[in-house]
């Protein structure tokens, strides 16, 4: 238990807080005695957790199983140069003891798991969620619901984002917001790009939120969605009832034990056949011949795709604007969006292998093909970013 | 029988690649379902990222009319609203 007295240091350290009349010394102190996560070290996490580490919150963990890459610079300011390929984990707590000597560090290298998401939240007060997967999101969602946590979630998109804060039995979930929503349906930074200081502003609001919630002052952002566009510069508020029928926060939960994704939505990532670059190369050798890599935009697509020898069919689900840059000859282009509808395209008995960026949306391609009835389909891991690298370095992929 | 006149649609930022990035599209209709029809002949395919095939709003999408959350596709739309597409992100 940390004295939650304010040292002279300490009295000088937050001398600003002290001086607001609703914060003062009595709110100061409840920041020293707060236990706050942040889920994800990247663009939100950063300013977010960089915030909480100033304003004194006494205890902060930080969740990331990832290391620096040097494209993260652009926007997580948690991290410099030097640390790059490092745990973000331990260069994040680094800065933030640089930050703040006062206060506690806990880092926690690793990816939330419906095994270990429990574990984990429960021993913090608030939870930010900044994490770039859906599926975390809303396993994140789920253990704050179950565990009673109040639960800071933001996202972003391009020049857009998002911020909602749940109130344990006050207000909607993220469940009551977007029920359910498919990895990879919706692009990730990665693949769509991010305007680098659009997460500073999200993530500085998940700990203005944060430090509202500790501190009980103000109106918390519940059953309220804040959404900003950078291009506009404009910031609106939606309502959002909590749903009668939440599959995890009504009064009758379907959802009461935390699940990872696939196993949740009744299918069996298992089923799913994960291809190398290197794998991937082999069978188009065994079952087309000739068949490889090109950027090749003249062949008719459907009838190289129908005309497997082999019964495979490649299908890239990016977006077309991405297909047109580079694609592997012979596929065909299905956006992820439109899957669903377009499964039929897919010759019955043939086995698509699903091709995207970086191996998310074709994941999440093999879950819609199983629910669809496909037997047994297959995905690069590591999508053609994997087999620009480890086949054909010529790939055009942006 | 007057014309419908246009309202505005607020594209959510993931469906941009359907109307050549633009942000604010215009859309006929006095219903929502209306609405959304004028704009998938607009941009073809639109319709079908928000909607589902039993006419159901997906369940990563939102709609509003203003401020008012859409929950039928029968909602009526008056002319200068504005509809807003609202999407779930994943990125962090």
């Amino acid at each position: 238990m940390r004295d939650s007295t304010l040292s002279a240091s300490e009295r000088s350290r937050y001398q600003r807080h002290l001086a607001l009349a609703e914060i003062g010394p009595a709110g100061q102190t409840r920041l020293k005695a707060a236990r706050v996560l942040v889920v994800g070290a990247g663009g939100l996490g950063s300013p977010a957790a960089m915030y909480l580490a100033a304003a004194g919150v006494g205890t902060l963990g930080i969740v990331d199983c990832d290391r620096v890459e040097l494209s993260n610079l652009q926007r997580q300011l948690l991290f410099a140069t030097a640390d790059v390929g490092r745990l973000k984990t331990h260069a994040a707590c680094e800065h933030l003891a640089r930050l703040n000597p006062e206060i506690a560090l806990e880092a926690h290298a690793l990816e939330l798991r419906a095994a270990n998401a429990r574990e984990v939240l429960e021993n913090y007060d608030v939870i930010l969620d900044g994490t770039d997967r859906l599926a975390t999101r809303y396993l994140i969602n789920d253990a704050c619901v179950m565990l009673g946590k109040p639960l800071v979630s933001a996202a972003i998109h391009r020049f857009e984002g998002q911020v909602m804060t749940y109130v344990p039995g006050r207000g909607a979930c993220y469940r009551c917001l977007y029920p359910e929503a498919l990895e990879g349906v919706v692009a990730n930074c990665a693949e769509a790009g991010v305007l680098g200081v659009l997460p500073g502003v999200l993530g500085a609001i998940q700990a203005t939120e944060a430090v509202k919630l500790v501190t009980a002052v103000g109106e918390p952002l519940s059953g309220r969605l804040l959404t900003y566009d950078a291009l506009e510069m404009t910031f609106r508020e939606f309502p959002v009832e909590r749903r009668a029928d939440c599959a995890v926060c009504s009064e009758r939960p379907s959802i009461t034990m935390l699940a990872d994704q696939g196993e949740r939505c009744g299918t069996s990532l298992e089923r799913v056949r994960r291809l190398a670059a290197a794998e991937l190369l082999e069978t188009l050798r065994c079952g087309a011949g000739s068949r490889g890599a090109s950027n090749d935009r003249a062949s008719d697509d459907r009838a190289a795709a129908g005309g497997s020898s082999a019964g495979i069919v490649l299908v890239d689900v990016r977006e077309p604007h991405e297909f047109a840059i580079g694609r592997l000859e012979g596929s065909i282009n299905i956006p992820i969006g439109d899957l669903p509808r377009r499964l039929v395209e897919i010759p019955r008995g043939a086995t698509p292998i699903f091709l995207c960026r970086s191996g998310r949306r074709s994941l999440a391609a093999c879950e819609l093909a199983l629910r669809g009835g496909i037997e047994a389909p297959a995905h690069l891991e590591g999508g053609l970013l994997a087999w620009a690298r480890e086949i054909d370095s010529t790939f055009a992929l942006d | 029988m007057t014309q419908p006149a246009a309202c505005t649609v607020r594209i959510a930022s993931p469906l941009r690649s359907y109307t050549r990035g633009a942000a604010k599209v215009a859309a006929d209709g006095a219903t929502l379902s209306e609405v959304l029809a004028d704009l998938d002949r607009r941009f073809p395919g639109i319709r079908f990222r928000m909607i589902d095939e039993q006419d159901a709003i997906r369940p990563h999408i939102r709609l509003y009319v203003e401020s008012r959350e859409v929950k039928s596709l029968s909602d009526p739309v008056a002319a200068r609203e504005t509809v807003h597409v609202i999407c779930a992100l994943s990125g962090g």
